[in-house]
């Protein structure tokens, strides 16, 4: 259930990021900075319902402090600093390194994401167990 | 239950580019080969070509996969591999210096030279299996349990292959010779690559390119298909039971399905930049469909001359995927580790390894296969691919060379983000 909603998000940002890099490419300058905006938004949206909800639960119901959310968290800040770099090179205009960030961003954003599927988001459904679908409703009811 | 989830748990660089650097050298060996003894390297049988052939597998292939493995066997898997370092010198040595060895004993035929390639080659490759299959167990996924069928099916090549070594060096084939060879082969090109590139593409292509994911049922059962089949068909042919190409068929079939889904995801990706790596990919996948093809035909015809184009194909499938993912790996594990030790001039992939390099290399990679594919027909086609795969190489060889500097050059000079805590409060 959590694996569901969260691994959909994922792909959700990658659609979004995908169509801002499309858009540039396509030199529609305007066009890349809005869909770059949304993707900037929903990624960080990401990070914080893992960061201020998800994550949280998980580590009061095991009591694992330290484990697998402390290593997510400390990924979060280093794709928050690229994000940021993007978003700078974005707004000064240069394209090209724009596409050189995002090209390192977005195979370190896919490990990350396969790390979640793989292990944590399934270790996350196994301790919620039959509190999964309200845990869900809690995360989408988060606004950015 | 939780044994490591961070970026920091990756290999160290030296684990990967130990294996990378290694392989434009067999590379160009085999290329040499090429060049001067067409004819050897093209007769089935003939003892260059047994060597030129064993070079392409071992020395470049396999080579470049298990440094692969080295790196994404931490981000499937989550458990890092104890003593990277040490594990990868010791299984690095000991698999060279057996391909060394292997390559020198078919061209010699001396008896002892045959043991020593047995000795390292199996003690390698054993080594590889018993360090890294424990790491991929305990979690039910489709990629790892593609990854385990993979090493499962290249030990059974191994051990295969030590028989008939020992069978080479002191000249005693059995009445199962051909049998072990047919086994020896299908085992390490179906079930050793074709698996392992097949749940690779699994992972990667959806998410580097943004496509539609594989079908559920797909990378659940591709795997357990292509080992029954191995496995039937080795029995089948140890009882010499007729028509023994029905397995081969059958994964065949499978392979079919695996072009058809990967093209229709690759030309309807969603992530539509200009990307070389994309280019590999096709031409990979364009020549795995060549090599079914003429695999089919050379069964129908009874022809090994287009079996023998069936084989080149495979091997430049292989090379391909692993060209266009090597350009993707080299630049990003140069920039993760020197961002990861926070130096603010950490190059940007585009300048560790250029979109310029890599179109270089994928032109002579299309030269190469195209020469090499119709080689059969016209032997001395074969001396213009080995001249264009030779220079390939040589590029290969530098551009990582290139990343190794490039890598080297920031941890000496770069400059590090530094963040002072200050010691007296401000007025």
């Amino acid at each position: 259930m959590i694996l569901t909603f969260m691994r959909d998000d994922h792909r959700a940002c990658d659609h979004l990021y995908t169509d801002a890099e499309n858009a540039l490419a396509a030199k529609k300058v305007d066009e890349a900075h809005t869909l770059f905006d949304q993707f900037y938004r929903a990624t960080n949206h990401h990070f914080d319902r893992e960061e201020k909800e998800l994550f949280i639960t998980f580590e009061k119901r095991t009591g694992m402090m330290g484990g697998p959310t402390q290593m997510m968290r400390y990924e979060h800040q280093q794709l928050r600093s690229q994000l940021e770099s993007m978003k700078t090179a974005l707004s000064e205009g240069r394209h090209t390194d724009f596409f050189g960030i995002g090209e390192s961003f977005m195979i370190m954003l896919q490990q990350h994401n396969m790390k979640e599927e793989q292990m944590l988001y399934p270790m996350i459904d196994r301790v919620l167990g039959g509190d999964a679908a309200l845990m869900v409703q809690t995360l989408q009811a988060m606004h950015p | 239950m939780y044994e490591g989830l961070s970026l920091e748990q990756a290999p160290p660089i030296g684990v990967v580019f130990r294996f990378f650097l290694t392989l434009p050298l067999f590379g160009i060996a085999l290329s040499a080969l090429m060049i001067f003894f067409p004819t050897q390297v093209l007769s089935v049988g003939d003892p260059i070509s047994l060597a030129a052939l064993h070079l392409l597998f071992l020395g470049v292939l396999s080579m470049g996969m298990m440094g692969a493995l080295f790196q994404m066997h931490s981000v499937l898997g989550g458990k890092p591999l104890p003593h990277p370092v040490g594990n990868a010198r010791i299984i690095h040595t000991l698999f060279t210096v057996g391909i060394v060895a292997l390559v020198s004993a078919f061209i010699t035929q001396f008896a002892l030279v045959f043991v020593i390639a047995s000795v390292f080659l199996g003690s390698s490759l054993v080594y590889f299996f018993q360090r890294l299959f424990p790491l991929l167990l305990g979690k039910n996924h489709n990629t790892l349990g593609g990854m385990r069928l993979s090493l499962i099916a290249l030990l059974v090549t191994v051990i295969v292959g030590i028989v008939m070594a020992s069978a080479y060096a002191f000249g005693d084939f059995s009445a199962y010779h051909a049998t072990l060879r047919t086994i020896h082969y299908s085992f390490g090109v179906m079930g050793w690559m074709a698996l392992l590139i097949i749940y690779v593409a699994f992972q990667v292509v959806e998410m580097f390119y943004v496509t539609a994911s594989y079908s559920a049922w797909c990378q659940h059962n591709v795997g357990r298909i292509v080992a029954t089949a191995l496995v039937l068909k080795a029995l089948w042919l140890f009882c010499a039971f007729p028509f023994p190409w029905i397995f081969d068929l059958m994964i065949g079939l499978l392979l079919v399905g695996f072009i058809a889904t990967t093209l229709k995801r690759l030309t309807n990706r969603k992530r539509r930049v200009r990307e070389v790596s994309i280019w590999f990919w096709l031409l990979g996948i364009g020549l795995l469909g060549g090599a079914l093809g003429a695999y089919g035909l050379s069964i129908a015809l009874a022809s090994p001359v287009i079996e023998t184009m069936s084989l080149i194909a495979f091997g430049l499938f292989v090379l391909s995927i692993m060209m266009g993912m090597m350009g993707k790996i080299i630049p990003f594990l140069v920039w993760f580790h020197l961002n990861a030790q926070g130096f603010k001039d950490t190059p940007m992939m585009s300048s560790i390894l250029p979109p310029k390099t890599l179109m270089i290399l994928f032109a002579l990679l299309g030269i190469t296969a195209f020469f090499g594919f119709f080689s059969p027909l016209l032997p001395w086609l074969l001396s213009v691919a080995g001249s264009s795969s030779m220079v390939m190489f040589i590029a290969l060889e530098k551009a990582i060379l290139g990343a190794k500097r490039a890598y080297d050059h920031t941890l000496n000079c770069g400059e590090k983000w530094t963040f002072e805590i200050p010691t007296t409060v401000p007025n």
